[in-house]
């Protein structure tokens, strides 16, 4: 890696240059700038922020110039500016700099900086459409948020050093809570906030004590420190614990899927595209800190593709089309962490790109489709297809990206993941994330065949396709869903590594399977007409004698057994243990209370047993 | 005795000066026939918080480093810090206490800001103070004032209740610390620190008798700055007194005990910290858990804060077992923030309490029915929780930071674990506050309360974003109490 960290430098360093033909810096600071500015002001300006439509509109542009200026930035990144560090010391002692911040331009975060931005500006211009129905005063609390959110990831992303990362990592979580809870009046909203809030706070002990920990054996906060002893493995394996938090692994995911209480374009970018997939940025930013760690390397493949393969089984089961997105979250997640687990970087980064793409693109167009039946309950919509053909068309695009299908976005990375763990050896590892990409497919193929083509339920009928607002930005990054796969070469260069795609073994074999769990999901729930017609002869074959049995059994007595297992065993160990242990605290709470009986003669008595334990350690201990 | 080294003694007569003037002025503003609203008793607190802010920029400009009463009260920069922080934290509490006192007990404010400037002085005393006896006397300075304070309001329940606990506990506390110094002054032939200390370096007569006196001290002291087992007064004194007092009480007494702590123990028995350490390390756990574990099952907002307070204490109690340079600079910053932090929390809940209750229900909605009060409560409760950008974050981060810098990586790992669970209890608030309950009409905030929070606001905030100076100033502080 090639950055030049300078959050070390025994030199107090300069006050921020603001260098007027400094076009990089300047690009960079518009984008993490702008979007605060644009807080502060609806923040402020109370009358702005309650007019609602209006500074949803303003949010919106500041998100769209925001865009523009970073995908300059990553021009102007792609066309060889060399890596740049900005910094200024925000806390010096006695000339050293115990933590600094700034920004940090290098093909890394200019392109996170780049996916974040648009994935964001086409957040809020679909959320301009989408919360049109809210109350004007909610709109403003929305878009505020939004923006806020938008610099504290953006802080995150460009931070050069794990202080500042950390302290946007704060901040991103924040947000998710206030957005999490936004829809007030519904009690489990509250309750999801506030579990979201706490999961990721436990998990972030680890990352507090790791960071201090990195401080006290290197003396700096920098990603490329050296560590040496215990603490190589130490340090990264308590940072690893915050990631677990943020990005959803087993076993502290089961905040993820409760957070999709908030408003789905929330869910699309937050838990979707940008912030959970902090915690993958963090490692591919750290990564000189966990190449250190190999044990640590090997845990992480088998966490990441224990969650690709359990949150993906899981994930079959749901009925509420976001909970199935949640859960797909999680799994493809785990594919990245597997990635970086083992030691493929590149294959785990570029997969975070596409999938914030197409994720947030398959949120989207659930949103449009919980916005035309006011459900989020598949069997609820129904017969979608017909009435609203383009976001249909766009959710099934996200979809095949998702599942993989050559030439959609997920089938590059996903298969560079695969090919890259092939060749690393990790045999294992890869057969469970080959399956997990055969559920992805069947668990997608049944919402969409549900949703979108089966019997439109009562009320469905009617649904009307969603306002240009809305279909613009699934639109783009609709495009993206299709077309970023072929970034590969792009974001190759801006890694200084060598990409060439060829189809190979393991990508024809997962093209395979994922073929094959689309076909069994289509017969699966595929009772309409229209199924009928299209495989009419393939699954009058499919359907006969042998192969029915043969396919019949093994989603009777394996694949729906095993996906309701894992799905019980998530319900009511994983999340039962985290909500024994929180009952425990407040148990424990409530019996200590009646030690504060409230007479005063037992608060003397109180000191004066103090007082007698002190002499009895001062006679005895001293 | 002599009066050389009068000019050391500025802060205190200036505060002394103030509180005669305000004395003066109660005397020749009338007072208010059946118990009604007056502006110039209203003007009483205006002149006790200009009073204060004018001393406190007097800090600035009175010479340092002096001494007075033969070395019995020293101004070094360790005190100038620490007098700062309890003047700001007086002022702030006068002005926010303008309205309260006025809506409450309008024929009796010239009472209420006598007795705050009274134990105010003892404070101010205390930081310098390095003196057995002094010590004694400004502890009581400080101390009896309050028990009239907490019973401010005669008629409200659990008034008198909360300040006959404060009495009782504190009076048997100050029987035990003076016990305690009879028996230091006793071994040593001393009351003055620095000859306790220098007695103690050359390195004989760490006898029974002087560890006797000095735990009994250090549980006298403990009690002041509600350590546990002696912090069982906290919760009950500051559900029933005034609680615009009780943003006063729960940051400014525990500075100046803290203050205290570092003179008598660190200054003083310092070469003795391996007999003190060990109890300290156990107080220390045993006040982070019991008061994050007590804070986590309350309804009532101010017994909430009450024991978040407490679960504080632990941690500044931490940073002040460190000793070093280090870690009395964390502790006194930390009590920088923490003073900001607590005053305004405490302000909000005085807002929404004036109509009488103070259970977590009447926060329902408050974010919607005041954006302006709700978003001021998050930011305060993030800083209590230890967030970044806010003042609370480094404040922890710090003691932290100082804690693994002295080998102590069990107890960050601890203060890391209850700072997730302090987390849980201060989002029940925000969570009342932002995501539950009905839109309403807005509390009524008077302006000065509205300038206090907003004055607290930005000292959160801007201790969070540029802690620079205040870290500089704190650990310079520190160092030259230490000579590091």
């Amino acid at each position: 890696m090639t950055s030049t960290t300078s959050s070390a430098d025994a030199s107090p360093p300069p006050i921020f240059p603001l260098h007027a033909d400094h076009l990089v810096l300047n690009l960079a600071l518009i984008a993490l700038l702008l979007p605060l500015a644009c807080f502060v002001l609806l923040a402020l300006v109370w009358p702005l922020r309650r007019a609602g439509r209006l500074a949803g509109w303003l949010s919106a542009t500041v998100a769209v110039i925001s865009f523009g200026a970073s995908a300059r930035l990553l021009m102007l990144v792609v066309g060889g500016e060399a890596p740049l560090t900005e910094t200024v010391g925000w806390l010096v002692r006695d000339g050293k700099v115990i933590a600094s911040m700034g920004v940090h331009i290098d093909g890394i975060s200019a392109s996170m900086l780049a996916v974040v931005t648009l994935v964001a500006a086409c957040v809020q211009v679909y959320s301009l459409g989408y919360m049109a129905e809210d109350s004007l005063p909610a709109q403003g609390r929305y878009f505020t948020y939004h923006s806020l959110f938008i610099t504290a990831m953006g802080g995150l992303v460009l931070a050069p050093n794990l202080l500042q990362l950390f302290a946007g990592w704060e901040l991103v979580g924040l947000c998710s809570y206030l957005l999490i809870g936004f829809y007030w009046a519904k009690p489990s909203a509250g309750q999801a906030a506030v579990k979201a809030f706490w999961v990721t706070k436990f998990a972030d002990m680890g990352l507090i004590v790791g960071l201090l920990a990195l401080y006290g054996a290197t003396g700096t906060f920098a990603w490329d420190a050296h560590l040496v002893g215990i603490w190589a493995t130490a340090v990264p394996a308590l940072l690893f614990m915050g990631v677990m938090g943020k990005s959803a692994q087993v076993p502290l995911h089961i905040w993820l899927p409760d957070a999709m209480e908030g408003p789905t374009p929330v869910s699309a970018l937050l838990h979707a595209a940008t912030m959970v997939a902090a915690g993958v940025y963090l490692i591919v930013r750290a990564y000189p800190l966990f190449e250190l760690a190999p044990s640590l390397l090997l845990a992480m493949t088998w966490i990441g593709a224990s969650t690709a393969l359990i949150a993906a089984a899981t994930a079959i089961v749901q009925d509420d089309i976001k909970k199935v997105l949640a859960y797909s979250t999680c799994s493809q997640l785990g594919y990245m962490i597997a990635a970086l687990g083992s030691g493929q970087i590149m294959g785990g980064y570029f997969h975070l790109t596409t999938h914030a793409f197409f994720k947030s693109l398959l949120f989207l167009g659930a949103g449009a489709a919980i916005h035309a039946v006011h459900s989020n309950d598949i069997h609820d919509m129904g017969g979608l297809w017909k009435t609203t053909r383009i976001s249909a068309l766009l959710f099934i695009t996200g979809s095949l990206a998702l599942v993989g299908v050559p030439i959609f976005a997920g089938f590059f990375s996903k298969d560079l993941i695969l090919e890259e763990m092939l060749e690393a050896g990790q045999y294992v590892p890869v057969a469970m994330l080959v399956l997990g990409a055969g559920l992805t497919a069947f668990y997608m193929t049944r919402v969409i065949v549900i949703a979108y083509f089966g019997d439109a339920a009562e009320g469905a009928e009617h649904a009307h396709e969603a306002p240009w607002t809305m279909l613009l930005p699934m639109g783009a990054l609709g495009l993206l869903a299709v077309g970023a796969g072929f970034g590969g070469d792009l974001l190759a260069t801006l890694w200084g590594q060598q990409y060439h795609f060829g189809m190979t073994p393991i990508g024809i074999t997962t093209s395979v399977i994922g073929l094959g769990g689309i076909a069994l999901g289509i017969m699966r729930y595929g009772t309409s007409t229209w199924t009928a017609d299209l495989l009419g002869g393939l699954r009058g074959f499919i359907l006969s004698g042998p192969v029915d049995r043969f396919w019949d059994s093994a989603w009777r007595q394996g694949l729906l057994p095993f996906a309701q297992v894992v799905g019980w065993f998530d319900r009511y160990i994983v999340d039962g243990l985290i909500n024994m242990v929180a009952w425990l605290f407040i148990f424990l709470a409530d019996r200590i209370k009646r030690f504060q009986t409230g007479r005063a003669q037992d608060y003397v008595f109180a000191v004066v047993l103090g007082v007698v334990a002190f002499i009895a350690y001062g006679m005895v201990g001293a | 005795m002599t009066f050389t080294g009068i000019e050391s003694l500025t802060l205190p007569l200036a505060v002394l000066a103030l509180l005669l003037m305000v004395f003066l002025a109660d005397l020749l503003v009338p007072a208010p026939s059946d118990g009604r609203q007056s502006d110039a008793q209203r003007g009483l607190g205006a002149l006790t918080c200009v009073g204060l802010v004018g001393v406190i920029l007097l800090s600035w400009w009175m010479p340092q480093g002096g001494l007075a009463f033969g070395g019995a009260y020293v101004q070094d920069a360790f005190a100038t810090y620490l007098q700062r922080v309890l003047l700001a934290a007086a002022a702030l509490g006068a002005l926010g206490s303008i309205d309260h006192v006025d809506r409450n007990f309008p024929s009796r404010q010239g009472e209420y800001y006598l007795m705050l400037l009274f134990s105010l002085l003892g404070m101010v005393v205390l930081a310098g103070a390095r003196e057995l006896v002094l010590i004694i006397v400004a502890f009581e300075l400080m101390g009896i004032p309050l028990y009239v304070l907490a019973a401010m309001q005669k008629r409200a329940a659990g008034g008198v209740e909360g300040s006959l606990k404060l009495y009782l506990t504190g009076a048997v506390s100050s029987a035990v610390t003076l016990y305690g110094m009879s028996f230091i002054y006793g071994v040593t032939g001393t009351t003055n620190l620095t000859a306790i200390a220098a007695r103690l370096s050359l390195g004989d007569d760490q006898g029974p008798l002087l560890v006797l006196g000095l735990l009994l001290s250090l549980a006298g002291m403990g009690f002041k700055i509600g350590v546990v087992p002696f912090h069982m007064w906290v919760p009950d004194t500051y559900q029933g007194s005034p609680t615009p007092f009780v943003a006063f009480l729960s940051v400014a007494p525990k500075a100046a005990g803290f203050g205290v702590l570092v003179r008598l123990f660190v200054e003083g028995l310092g070469a003795m910290r391996d007999t003190w350490w060990p109890i300290v390390l156990v107080l220390c756990v045993a006040t982070m858990v019991v008061g994050n574990l007590f804070a986590l099952s309350q309804r009532n907002v101010k017994r909430l804060l009450a024991w978040s307070g407490v679960a504080h204490i632990g941690l500044m109690l931490l940073a002040f077992g460190i000793a070093t340079v280090q870690g009395i600079g964390v502790l006194i910053f930390y009590l920088t923030a923490y003073v900001f932090t607590n005053m305004g929390a405490f302000f909000i809940v005085d807002v929404v309490g004036q109509d009488g209750s103070d259970d977590l229900d009447a926060w329902q909605g408050l974010a919607r029915r005041s954006p302006a009060l709700g978003g001021a409560m998050l930011i305060f409760l993030l800083s209590l929780g230890g967030i970044p950008f806010v003042a609370g974050f480094w404040a922890k981060f710090l003691l932290f930071w100082a804690a693994w810098q002295a080998g102590m990586g069990l107890l960050v790992l601890l203060g890391a674990l209850l700072a997730v669970l302090a987390l849980f209890y201060y989002l029940k608030v925000a969570r009342s506050m932002f995501i539950e309950g009905t839109d309403g009409p807005a509390p009524r905030v008077a302006l000065p309360t509205a300038l206090a929070i907003t004055i607290a606001l930005l000292g959160v905030i801007g201790i969070g974003v540029y802690p620079q100076p205040f870290v500089d100033a704190a650990l310079a502080a520190a160092a030259g109490l230490l000579g590091g």
